[in-house]
């Protein structure tokens, strides 16, 4: 069996003595879209926190291929490919929707202070792949039309897609999504699974995180968090069939 | 480049050359110093308008460009680029070195932590009297001697400043619109998303730290082969705030605004000083109102009064 993209063992957390996350193990196989489900307080964004280096785990490694991130900063794991969005859209808001898609594509290129300074041949290069990136990434995600707004003046849903698109310009192998439905409309849920399924063909990995049941079914694999230990994992079908769960999440 | 600006920047350009020759001596003064504050202001500017910091040991660099320029040309006989390179290489090394920890304070323990420094080195410029001269300064520092053109007076001193004004604000326009810009702005939105996308902040921050202290240092040269005389009267604390009051008046997002920040600092106390003793209140009102009523800083406002004016004419029209 080829080896998983990253991999959870016996990840355990707590808060003050208070255990979040209880020995958690799965794996996330590359090219697979992954579903957590699990109610509030379940520990879901706890894990994700781990995973994206936000949190160091009390107990428990986690491997990205086939290496342990042990102190990798947030930055070293994006630079690993390893990218994710948050609960609430973090967007720039004082920046442009286009300069926001920008910054995504900052760590792709690398120049020094003193190129930026001296407007470098180099420095002025770099700057146009970023920008011609950044306006391909804006047609390609429908943000055209917004790109000179500050984002601040976003909708919700507008700004998760920037959120998303910011992160995949940066060309991620392992998108982190931290209940990307959340505050959208039933229309903008469906593009937002649209997107999913395309990001996924084109290559790249998602783990999901939400308790959107329907946004879900995108998932080929889900794993239920309850009181941070996994109480159920397969695929949609099979977890909403699944005793426990109905009893525990779905509360019937 | 649409005809009407080239005009104005020509119609400018006049302006800004034939100013020293036709304004008394004590406001070509003021100029030279308006000049000194902006390149010094600019990387405060940088700071508090890019990254969201509060600096406040600016004074701290100004002086060590200072009495670099002063020690190396008094005590050692040195050319005077030898103390700008200098006061530039020791301004640098010390901020990056200072940087790095205190920078990983943020918002109000941060600005304290810059302030403390700027209390330190103010303290030690007047201890290390060895080097300094303590209270008694340094005196004779040589006019600049640009290949034979002695820069002897304010009205021929102000060109050189000016020049070297113009091509900080250049660097610093340089600096916010390039990638590292586009980091710094993302980190001051979202400091938790600029970590996401794999930006360093700790990096950044004390890159932008060190370029500042640049500018100080830069300042603090300039402005020693100008008065002649270093004194520790000149780097203490209230230096530091009157710097950090540049960006702040003139607006901290806009280059411009530190030349407005500059002239506010630089001419008004000495206008309001006409009044006699009052004059330091009605600085701090002035300030005040500026700070209460102009949140973005002169150069936001005067944006919003046009915005507003040209919607205004649009109904109208």
């Amino acid at each position: 069996m080829a080896e998983p993209l990253l991999a959870m063992k016996e990840v355990g957390h707590s808060f003050g003595g208070l255990s979040v996350l209880r020995s958690v193990t799965f794996e996330v196989p590359e090219g697979g879209i992954i579903g957590l489900i699990g109610p509030n307080g379940s520990g879901k964004t706890t894990l994700f926190n781990i995973v994206s280096g936000y949190i160091r785990p009390l107990a428990g490694t986690v491997l990205y291929r086939g290496s342990v991130l042990g102190r990798d900063s947030i930055q070293q794991r994006g630079l690993q490919g390893l990218v994710r969005t948050f609960q609430t859209p973090q967007v720039f808001e004082q920046m442009t929707v286009l300069e926001n898609v920008m910054v995504g594509c900052t760590k792709l290129t690398r120049t020094t202070m003193l190129q930026d300074l001296l407007r470098t041949p180099a420095a002025r290069g770099q700057m146009r792949e970023i920008r011609e990136r950044a306006e391909a990434a804006c047609e390609r995600f429908r943000l055209g039309a917004l790109r000179d707004l500050p984002a601040a003046s976003l909708t919700a849903g507008q700004r998760r897609i920037l959120e998303i698109a910011r992160a995949v310009v940066g060309e991620p192998r392992l998108l982190l999504l931290d209940e990307p439905s959340s505050g959208l409309n039933v229309q903008e849920i469906d593009d937002l699974r649209d997107w999913i399924v395309r990001l996924n063909e084109e290559g790249i990995t998602v783990l999901l995180v939400s308790h959107d049941m329907g946004l879900m079914t995108v998932a080929r694999t889900v794993h239920t968090l309850y009181f941070g230990e996994i109480i159920a994992s397969g695929d949609m079908a099979a977890i909403q069939r699944d005793p426990r769960v109905r009893e525990v999440y779905l509360g019937v | 480049m649409n005809p009407r600006i080239l005009l104005w920047l020509a119609v400018g350009l006049v302006v800004w050359a034939v100013i020293p020759f036709v304004v008394p001596r004590y406001i070509a003064d003021l100029l030279v110093f308006t000049g000194i504050y902006t390149v010094a202001g600019l990387g405060i500017g940088l700071l508090l308008g890019h990254c969201g910091i509060v600096n406040l040991a600016q004074a701290t660099f100004y002086g060590l460009g200072a009495y670099a320029s002063a020690y190396c040309t008094v005590m050692m006989g040195l050319p005077s680029v030898v103390g700008f390179l200098v006061g530039a290489v020791i301004s640098m090394a010390l901020a990056y070195v200072i940087g790095r920890p205190i920078l990983r304070l943020t918002g109000y323990f941060l600005a304290l932590g810059t302030l403390a420094l700027s209390a330190i080195a103010s303290a030690l410029f007047f201890e290390w009297d060895w080097l300094t001269g303590g209270t008694l300064g340094i005196g004779g520092i040589p006019k600049l001697d640009l290949f034979g053109f002695l820069l002897d007076r304010p009205s021929r001193y102000y060109f050189f400043v000016w020049i070297v004004a113009f091509a900080c604000m250049a660097v610093a326009r340089n600096l916010v619109d390039s990638r590292t810009g586009l980091m710094l702005r993302a980190m001051r939105d979202s400091s938790t998303a600029a970590a996401a996308l794999s930006i360093d902040l700790q990096a950044l921050r004390t890159k932008v730290f060190v370029v500042c202290a640049l500018f100080g240092s830069l300042a603090g040269s300039l402005f020693a082969h100008h008065a002649s005389f270093v004194s520790t009267q000149s780097f203490t604390v209230d230096r530091s705030i009157s710097f950090l009051l540049i960006p702040v008046i003139g607006g901290a997002t806009s280059i411009p605004g530190i030349v407005v920040g500059a002239l506010f600092v630089t001419f008004l106390p000495e206008l309001l000083s006409k009044l006699g003793d009052i004059h330091q209140i009605l600085f701090g009102l002035a300030l005040v109102a500026v700070v209460v009523l102009m949140p973005e800083g002169l150069v936001g406002a005067f944006g919003k009064l046009r915005a507003r004016l040209a919607k205004r004419g649009g109904g109208n029209g």
